[in-house]
């Protein structure tokens, strides 16, 4: 009876890998492919279909996933193991891999902590100054060293501030959500600011020299998007101060209880300046020798500085790194090849412009409008890095200038508000408990609003100046 | 996260009790605490809290070992805090329990589940488990694990689907607690069949009326008039158990819908206990129990002995 309820279990359990299963084989054995697709192409689709449902629904460990899209990749013959190999392994995948270890190495050395004085010194005692001053300080950090370290930084200092406020968080919901949102959301806009903000913004740029469409240095993608995140941050404190209306004007005492602790923790030492020097260092490599070497060759180089001056413990970087999302951004990345080498980018591409371009007569608009709101969407229920890994290839074979549409594709795989999937930052304020799901619908379709609005602007105003 | 202790001692009984929060929480783990202290088993609190994505696990650790260094602990953790003050408050009496402070440091991580021990000077022990994931699947990992022999769970509001698959796949016995009034005086129900749990169940009914002082009945349904031997027979060693251990029983031998019949029978007022079906468990997926289907209409706490 035991072995019969087990199975019973199993099936629960794997539902959806069964379903994909199902799905792959009736697609593969029983559903001819489009006349207009070749089969290698058809089998690409098949592939990252399947691969996006056992994402969603996460009925097997990412690494599954991953290693699924490649030996299948090569058992449908779309192209030799060498060459999935090394199509799985490029410099796209070194800098997710180098800014994951870079979080840890920077979030173990104790910063935060200077960070909450500096912020507290800038923004006074008031509660709107401190909302600001969180959204602000976490888009810009998070332009250069990543959302999920922005925000593993800040939680410490907002929820510190919270429980000082009031012995129950949840009697000050509206400001502990306004300071939570203010991290997650400044974080998030501020990630589009410069190719080292996020994966995503690394794997547009390698899909660009990938599928010739030619290269943007650092400083070009900031002088390109850096001014929408300047725009976004005032707009996004007006927002979370109009949704979630804080109970609280001063935060006078909590301000006063939270110096006292930080200041406990005495003046700088050697090896936090040290830290802060070696990602100077990492941060001018970016900027300035990353056409030459590649983001993520400079990634790496800067988490080996932290080893060898023993700023953090291998044993540490290899605990605390997420190597399975490295290996399932390698896969996709991999098959998003596949994809725009068999052809199967451009089918979808023409798909998509032969049905939306009867509703959408301006080719630049249709191009603009597909790429985010296809990206935003997607991002809101899959990862936003996984999106361009997937869509990526798909737009840029929608026509039009694909630098332009690059840009809009990894600016709006940012729009992930509305949930606590899409984003990083979004997730580890979720994981507070202190903020609900309806939070991030709440305030969330406003931030949608306002991002698609800049996002028009900018490419309608500032990018044909440029 | 330290390596964990070996064990210290473990009771006959082993109880586990689920908790979602400091707010819906408290009828549970006073109502676990005192059908615990009834068979004098060992009491585990669960917090099963939602899992992050996959993609974002790691990054949700990152903060929390930074949370750490901050003092602050993880939410989970924080009902736990607060369930074992709630249980020194419902067992004034329990000197033992009283010494017992929570301290994250007794926090290991192992099993894929964080475990505070708090270990007493004189051996005894409270585990507060923390897990994160999807309900069913959490509880019966660790019920396999540590081979409790019933959860307590308060009711839910999506009670159909989660009736199924508590009853189908939770290796232990189960107390639903739902809509438990602490004001209503409760009257055991029992329910008296051929299946080979009832004996169980009787067992389990006596003592919880010989130690809680509650009336007792028990309740024969058939779906014809005439009730067949085993239904008698089951009924006539419940009457004796009972009549054995000294506790008055009023017997009741209804016909009809045995399950409708034991929902409106049973209305507001009293505490059931079943036994869990023995039927195949691939025709209990299909077409449901006894037990899934009285727990997916009734609203009264609801014991099924397995």
């Amino acid at each position: 009876m035991n072995i019969y309820i087990d199975i019973l279990f199993w099936v629960r359990q794997k539902k959806w890998f069964l379903f994909t299963l199902l799905y792959g084989l009736v697609m593969y054995q029983w559903v001819s492919p489009p006349p207009d697709l070749n089969l290698a192409g058809y089998h690409a689709l098949i592939i990252i279909s399947m691969a996006l449902i056992l994402i969603i629904t996460e009925p097997l460990p990412l690494p599954a996933i991953a290693m699924f899209m490649l030996f299948m990749q090569v058992v449908w013959g779309l192209d030799t193991a060498n060459n999935v190999a090394s199509s799985f392994m490029n410099d796209a995948v070194f800098f997710i891999m180098g800014s994951l270890m870079l979080a840890v190495a920077i979030v173990s050395q104790g910063l935060d902590k200077r960070l909450a004085l500096g912020i507290i010194k800038l923004t006074g005692h008031k509660t709107w100054r401190i909302i600001a001053g969180f959204t602000a300080i976490s888009a810009i950090l998070s332009s250069f060293i990543g959302e999920h370290t922005v925000a593993a930084m800040m939680m410490p200092v907002g929820l510190t501030l919270v429980r000082y406020a009031h012995k129950d968080p949840r009697k000050v919901a509206g400001l502990t959500a306004a300071l939570l949102f203010s991290i997650a959301y400044g974080a998030t806009i501020g990630s589009i600011g410069t190719p080292s903000g996020g994966g995503r913004n690394v794997i547009m740029m390698n899909y660009w020299s990938e599928f010739g469409a030619g290269s943007v240095s650092y400083l070009e993608w900031m002088k390109y998007v850096y001014p929408m995140v300047i725009i976004e941050i005032p707009i996004t404190v007006l927002i979370l101060l109009w949704t979630f209306r804080p109970e609280q004007t001063n935060l006078d005492s909590a301000v006063r209880k939270l110096i006292i602790d930080v200041a406990r923790a005495g003046k700088m030492k050697g090896r936090e300046w040290l830290a802060i020097f070696l990602f100077i260092l990492v941060f001018l490599g970016w900027v300035f020798l990353s056409e030459a070497f590649g983001l993520g060759i400079i990634a790496l180089l800067g988490v080996f500085l932290y080893l060898a001056f023993g700023l953090v413990e291998w044993r540490e970087l290899n605990r605390k790194t997420n190597w399975g999302v490295i290996l399932l951004f390698g896969s996709a990345i991999s098959i998003g090849i596949q994809m725009y080498d068999t052809g199967a980018a451009e089918w979808v591409a023409h798909i998509i412009i032969t049905n939306l371009g009867r509703v959408i007569e301006s080719p630049t608009m249709l191009q603009g409008s597909v790429s985010v709101l296809l990206t935003g969407a997607m991002s809101n229920v899959l990862s936003s890095s996984a999106t361009v890994a997937v869509v990526g290839p798909i737009v840029l074979d929608l026509g039009g200038d694909p630098i332009l549409i690059g840009f809009m594709t990894a600016i709006a795989s940012a729009f992930g508000y509305f949930t606590a999937v899409a984003a990083p930052a979004c997730t580890i304020i979720y994981s507070s408990g202190l903020v609900k799901s309806k939070d991030f619908l709440r305030a969330g379709w406003k931030m949608g609003v306002l991002s698609v609005v800049s996002l028009l602007l900018l490419s309608l105003i500032w990018w044909p100046m440029l | 996260m330290k390596k964990k202790p070996t064990k210290i001692e473990t009771k006959a009984l082993k109880f586990l009790t689920a908790v979602s929060s400091v707010e819906y929480s408290k009828p549970t783990l006073k109502m676990g605490s005192l059908i615990a202290s009834v068979f004098d088993a060992s009491l585990g609190v669960v917090y099963v809290g939602e899992k992050a994505s996959e993609f974002h696990g790691s990054s949700v650790n990152l903060t929390r070992h930074n949370l750490d260094n901050w003092n602050i602990i993880h939410p989970g953790l924080e009902v736990l805090e607060w369930a074992l003050k709630e249980l020194k408050k419902l067992n004034p009496e329990n000197r033992d329990l009283a010494k017992i402070q929570f301290n994250p440091d007794h926090v290991y991580e192992e099993d894929g589940r964080v475990l505070v021990i708090l270990p007493n000077e004189d051996g005894s022990r409270v585990e507060l488990i923390l897990r994160e994931g999807e309900l069913v699947n959490e509880l019966r990992k660790e019920i396999q694990l540590e081979g409790y022999d019933l959860a307590i769970i308060g009711g839910s509001q999506n009670k159909r689907h989660l009736a199924h698959s508590l009853i189908q796949y939770l290796p232990s016995s189960i107390f639903v607690l739902q809509k438990f009034n602490p004001r209503v005086k409760y009257k055991l129900l029992l329910l008296v069949d051929d299946s080979s749990a009832t004996s169980k169940s009787v067992k389990w009914g006596a003592l919880i009326a010989e130690k809680l002082g509650w009336p007792v009945r028990t309740l024969t349904v058939s779906k014809t008039k005439r009730f067949g031997e085993g239904y008698m027979g089951a009924a006539a060693t419940a009457k004796k158990y009972f009549d054995d251990k000294g506790i008055e029983v009023e017997q009741f031998f209804l016909t009809g819908d045995p399950v409708r019949t034991f929902v409106e029978f049973a209305a507001d007022n009293h505490f059931v206990i079943m036994g869990a079906s023995t039927l195949n468990p691939v025709k209990q997926l299909l077409f449901g129990s006894k037990p899934i289907k009285t727990l997916e209409q009734t609203d009264v706490p609801i014991l099924i002995v397995r």
